[in-house]
């Protein structure tokens, strides 16, 4: 079964979760990213590429709240705004992984995912410095919830591992797992498949789409490799020097002549 | 030759000035904990607090009775210290996100001379008493000689400890903490809230420097050395480990308690004032042989 | 030479006589009444009569689960009924592809239970490897345990027109797949329930209709030639000799097992399956491959089995771990294992021993043996075995002196895994010990070991061919391995019994005999022994990358591959000192001696079962190798003293590209004969 097949069997829920619209982004006088506009639906996997320096991860950036567009506007979940903070971000469902991976490098694997599960903390500081009242229940509640991402990850066995141990694709994964433990409605990942072998590709490609499946999440992704791109996604926005070029299902991002020209033609 | 009673009495006394010691420099590891910054400006804070609290309580006691008046001086400096520590995160952190740390510890060194800049200007130079209403005379048990106040910032040092592991351990904010100072970005990410977690930060090593400069103000006045005294926390964090709050006890003990035996014993032989710089020579001995610490993380990162 | 299946060597143990006289062996006092002569009657029994005893324990999210053995009839009865409802139908095969998870020895007794027959399929095959077994067994359903093992069903399913059904029993990944006739063990169950609410006397009919004559279950076997086949082995054949070894080693329901190898193998079926059965003890099935070692720990078993690799790789870990430890804990170590080598084995077996050795062998036990072997998870162990390729001696008596009683068997799958097993007070690590309870042994002319006992399977599954050629009427089966008796009794494998041949001088070679002295060295991972109508014996080597590459780095040798490491002087050295040790124990076997290696070299690339020059099961696929490093052969046998040499290599990364090559050819001492003793 090819990653493509399955995809094709799990049709996006229609509507927009996320929709950018006429973002620009500009540091100093470099403009990272210039009057894009597009959409993310619910459950869909939805792939940003584009040569080096075209503003995919700047794009990530501003939907995580990193950075804060000079203009346009970013709607999600219904609700307008011109700049989304970090917080408000994760607060609402949005999760994501790093190009260079940024994990809790003194923390095990284990707590580097239970991290991912403190906006869900809802007893008070005092139940848990007392470890009384809901703060028992929940701690239960959230290890149990991290199991189920080990499990899911196959990452049982590093459980205990600090993860500035790890080789690099199992950190990746961990990575995931933080991410997954926000329990997100919107997972951002930023070359997820970097640096890895074939193996850890192919894992990684089965993760992606069964957490859209499993989990429900809609997710948008970077990523260099074309034909896991062209294998996983729904649909392809494609940037080059921060404008989007062409957007649409793989097939037509494929035979659209300004994507080979200025994205496939640049490989070349 | 020492008797073993006049050693035991020496070795209580260091313990108890370690633990000041360890007061201090629960300040340091707290920032640093948090965001790897080796904050210059703890000691400056110590002074500020004190400073606060002695004017503090000038207006509360004009106001009301003295024992309502310590109280409401220790909030006000409380609050106080918040603010600073707000200030601190606004116009100084927040400019400076995702700088590296040498950055970050040049603009605490630049905060110590606008702290000490700024009480210079209000409260001028002199040095004030501050009076915690702990009488100045030691309790005596068995013959030993223990000074009360002593005890008071042993008990202290010993609770704010404890509070803060179970808070860092068992809280959310804890644990938060403890994912920002391993990486910001993943922080941020996971809908850590930067801004407050540093506000939190700033305010708890304001209270750790608030207790710090109540009891070091009451033994030796609130004067500007106090800020240098401060230093001393440095070789406590050399042994105990930067990122170790209960390091910090221990290498606060240890250091207080070899400094005053080597005053006794050694101290003859190379013609005394070795309390001034013993503990720099043990923390260098530490550094050579366990670079992190006695209790600090082994730095392991997979290469 | 006939064909004579190939297939680790496990332990057999037969009763005298045929499968017909299966019913006199003793059995086990918990396996009770005569009618028991099913794995399902048995369950249904300990269902009524042991009902809350653990049957099977699971680790998932991080917890140990447990099932009792009326859940366990009960999930069978469900299971059994969901598969009838689909149109499963006595004598029909249905095939189980999976890791060990309880569902498949649930699954087990629900096919055996209306008569069908599993035919379990090692998990970690290729499509291709797959897809033989599935055709040949006719399977009608395949009970897969994920979504990889379903995409690999669904690769080659066109060329499958009997099978009806895939079963997963993980949906992860699986919900939007359309296949007809795929679905999940769940849905199998819900139909469970509903046939059983029909028609509820179902299950106990079908029970009852089976008989100890019907297959149980048949196993392919992985061969090292041709295409695997199907051992077909009734429930008499299982029930004698699971019960009989059962009582030689007195089991109990209070001993405990991992269940970690594969289940398509005939060893996990029996000691996991038909033992826990059989005895009551309950089975553990581990979270995953990789947390085997922690899950062990945490299980401590007290019945084991375990290729020689494991207790190498067990071995290998402690001896890193206290090389890297501080001096103190390295002096303690390295004092009492010298006590333990000394005194351990005697105690263990029994035999006089001073008091004060056994008093520093108390304190050792305290301070050093106890704790280690309660770190490994073998503190608990009464019966550990090891079969397949020899465990080196010393490997053997290290576990043995820490007072592991660690023991070899050797069998196959056509005779219920045992033929020779050693007795707890009889070991030798350099023997396979004596034939089991109830298993006959003779030799033939060639030397090739005969069994007959009531463990003897039936057949080849659809290949009477070559069920004649291993079987004859009177019951013998031909193991396809030489062997010889020791003067005390005790049975020595020397090797396959067509891999055997002769020097020109007409001296004895045994390739396996040799690679397997090699093989002891820790640094020398493989070797290819040649020497079959040659002058002499040469030798390829593969060095074991992780001891050779710690060896290296401590003496400040960088290399930056295998191939790298391989080549350099300073390993050569290594290896061949340790091959002259070699040459060294050859000498003193009369038989042998004419067998040294004369030149030896290092393989550039590991052999690997994805190239084909291995197993699965990791034995070297001679042919194979033969055809592909022809050139490196005859220049062993030429007087260059090294050869250029490229060859294609499958990487970790599942890239194939091209390996090239100086290798460098080294001359090995020999020894003169030397007679023992």
């Amino acid at each position: 079964m090819t990653p493509a097949s399955a995809a094709a069997h799990a049709a996006p829920a229609t509507g927009t979760i996320l929709k950018l619209d006429d973002v620009s982004l500009s540091f100093g006088g470099i403009k990272a990213v210039q009057g894009v506009t597009f959409d993310i639906r619910p459950s869909e996997i939805r792939a940003i590429i584009g040569p080096n320096g075209a503003g995919k991860s700047s794009v990530l950036n501003i939907i995580n709240g990193f950075y804060r567009p000079q203009r346009g506007t970013i709607t999600f979940k219904g609700r307008a705004r011109s700049y989304m903070s970090p917080y408000e971000a994760a607060r609402g469902g949005v999760a994501r992984t790093f190009q260079n991976i940024a994990l809790f490098k003194g923390m095990t694997t284990l707590d580097n995912i239970l991290s991912g599960r403190l906006l869900k903390v809802r007893s008070s500081v005092f139940e848990q410095a007392l470890q009384v009242g809901r703060a028992v229940r929940e701690e239960l509640d959230q290890r149990q919830h991290v199991e189920r991402i080990l499990d899911f990850l196959e990452i049982e066995h590093i459980r205990k591992t600090p993860v500035g141990q790890l080789p690099y694709g199992l950190q990746k994964r961990v990575e995931l797992g933080r991410a997954l433990a926000m329990e997100p409605d919107l997972l951002l990942l930023d070359e997820p498949m970097a640096g890895m072998n074939l193996e850890e590709k192919e894992d990684m490609c089965r993760f992606i789409l069964d957490v859209r499946e499993e989990f429900g999440a809609a997710i948008a992704l970077i990523e260099h490799d074309i034909g896991v791109v062209m294998d996983l996604s729904d649909r392809i926005a494609v940037l080059e020097y921060g404008r989007l070029i062409a957007d649409g299902a793989p097939e037509q991002v494929r035979n659209d002549p300004a994507v080979i020209a200025a994205y496939l033609g640049a490989k070349r | 030759m020492p008797t073993p009673f006049f050693v035991l009495e020496v070795a209580l006394s260091g313990l108890l000035a370690g633990l000041l010691y360890s007061l201090v420099a629960l300040g340091f590891v707290l920032i640093y904990k948090a965001s790897g910054v080796f904050n210059f400006a703890q000691g400056a804070l110590v002074l500020l607090a004190a400073l606060v609290f002695v004017r503090a309580t000038e207006i509360f006691d004009a106001m009301g009775p003295a024992t309502v008046g310590f109280w409401a001086a220790l909030l006000a400096t409380m609050a106080v210290m918040v603010l600073v520590a707000a200030a601190i995160e606004r116009f100084l952190l927040r400019p400076l996100v995702n700088q590296p740390p040498i950055t970050l510890f040049m603009a605490t060194i630049g905060l110590t001379f606008l702290i000490e800049g700024i009480s210079q200007m209000i409260w001028g130079s002199r040095v004030y008493t501050l009076d915690l209403g702990i009488p100045d005379e030691p309790w005596i048990i068995h013959g030993l000689y223990i000074g009360k106040i002593d005890l008071f910032a042993a008990a202290v040092a010993i609770a704010m400890v404890i509070a803060l592991a179970v808070f860092f351990q068992f809280t959310r904010i804890g644990r938060a903490l403890r994912a920002v100072s391993d990486d910001h970005q993943a922080a941020l990410s996971i809908g850590i809230p930067l801004n407050f977690i540093w506000v939190v930060v700033w305010s708890l090593a304001g209270m750790a420097a608030l207790f710090a400069g109540l009891v070091w103000g009451a033994k030796l006045g609130v004067q500007f050395s106090i800020s240098v005294v401060a230093l001393k926390a440095l070789p406590v964090l050399i042994l105990g480990g930067f990122t170790s709050i209960p390091g910090v006890i221990v290498g606060g003990i240890l250091i207080g308690v070899s400094e005053k035996l080597a005053e006794v014993f050694v101290g003859p032989v190379v013609g005394g004032a070795i309390e001034s710089w013993f503990a720099y020579v043990l923390a260098l001995a530490v550094l050579l042989v366990r670079p992190q610490g006695l209790f600090g993380e082994k730095i392991i990162e997979r290469v | 030479m006939p064909a004579v299946t190939e297939e680790a060597r496990l332990p057999d143990l037969s009763v005298r006589g045929a499968a017909s006289d299966a019913r006199a062996a003793p059995r086990d006092q918990a396996t009770g009444s005569e009618s028991d002569d099913t794995f399902p009657k048995v369950l249904l029994r300990r269902a009524k009569g042991h009902a809350s005893d653990p049957a099977v324990r699971e680790k998932e999210f991080g917890i140990w689960q447990s099932y009792s053995w009326s859940e366990v009839a009960e999930e069978a009865e469900l299971l059994a009924c969901g598969l009838a409802s689909l149109g499963l139908e006595r004598g029909d095969r249905v095939a189980l592809l999976g890791a060990n998870r309880p569902q498949f020895y649930w699954a087990t007794y629900a096919i055996q239970s209306v008569g069908a027959i599993p035919v379990p399929i090692y998990q970690d095959s290729i499509a291709e490897e797959a897809v033989h077994i599935l055709d040949h067994s006719g399977a009608s359903f395949v009970l897969a345990e994920d979504q990889e093992q379903i995409d690999k069903v669904l690769s080659v399913r066109d060329h499958l027109p009997r099978l009806s059904g895939l079963i997963f029993k993980d949906p992860r990944g699986l919900r939007s797949y359309a296949e007809p006739g795929l679905r999940s063990m769940e849905e199998v169950r819900a139909l469970g329930i509903a046939k059983r609410a029909a028609d509820p006397s179902f299950f106990a009919r079908a029970v009852a209709e089976g008989s100890g004559g019907d297959v149980a279950i048949i196993c392919y076997t992985s061969g090292t030639t041709g295409k695997p086949k199907g051992v077909v082995l009734t429930f008499d054949n299982l029930i004698a000799t699971a019960s009989t070894m059962a009582a030689f080693e007195g089991l109990t329901g209070s001993d405990s097992v991992l269940a970690y190898l594969p289940m398509a193998w005939i060893g996990d079926h029996f000691f996991s399956y038909a033992q826990s059965a059989l005895v009551g003890f309950p089975v553990n099935c581990p979270e995953s491959g990789a947390t085997l070692m922690t899950d062990l720990r945490e299980v401590g078993p007290t019945y084991f089995f375990a290729p020689p690799r494991i207790f190498e790789s067990i071995l290998t870990d402690v001896t890193i771990r206290m090389e890297n430890a501080g001096w103190i804990k390295r002096r303690l170590f390295a004092f009492f294992m010298a006590v333990a080598r000394s005194t351990g084995v005697r105690l263990l077996e029994g035999r006089p021993v001073s008091a004060g050795q056994r008093l520093l062998y108390g304190i050792g036990r305290l301070v050093v043996y106890a704790p280690l072997l309660n770190t490994l998870g073998l503190r608990r162990l009464r019966v550990a075995y090891t079969a397949g390729e020899a465990l080196g001696p010393e490997i053997f008596d290290f576990y043995r002196s820490l007072g592991v009683n660690l023991k070899q068997v050797y069998g196959q799958t056509e005779s219920s895994v045992y033929v020779c097993v050693h007795a707890n007070d009889d070991v030798r690590s350099d023997t396979v010990g004596r034939p089991a309870p109830g298993v006959e042994v003779r030799f033939s002319e060639q030397g090739e070991l005969l069994y007959r006992s009531p463990g003897v399977f039936k057949e080849y599954y659809r290949t009477e061919d070559a069920t004649g050629d291993a079987k004859d009427e009177g019951g013998w089966v031909r193991s396809g391995d030489a062997g010889i008796v020791t003067d005390d009794g005790h049975i020595k494998i020397i090797d396959r019994a067509k891999d055997v041949g002769r020097l020109l001088s007409g001296s004895l070679f045994a390739p396996k005999y040799i690679e397997n002295k090699l093989k002891f060295f820790p640094s020398i991972k493989e070797a290819v022994a040649f020497g079959d109508g040659r002058q002499n014996v040469c030798a390829f080597i593969n060095i074991e990358l992780e001891a050779v590459g710690n060896w290296a780095e401590r003496r400040g040798i960088s290399f930056t591959s295998y191939a790298d490491l391989a080549g350099r002087m300073e390993v050569y050295d290594l290896v061949s000192g340790q091959i002259e040790e070699a040459n060294r124990s050859l000498a003193r076997e009369l038989q042998l001696a004419g067998a040294q290696i004369h030149r030896f070299l290092i393989l550039p690339k590991e052999l690997d079962a994805d190239d084909g020059e291995l197993t699965r099961t990791r034995k070297v696929r001679r042919r194979v190798i033969a055809e592909r490093y022809g050139a490196l052969i005859e220049a062993m046998y030429g007087d260059d003293d090294s050869v250029d040499f490229e060859t294609r290599a499958t990487f970790e990364d599942g890239r194939v590209g091209i390996v090239r090559a100086h290798v460098p050819i080294r001359q090995a001492r020999t020894f003169a004969p030397e007679p023992v003793r």
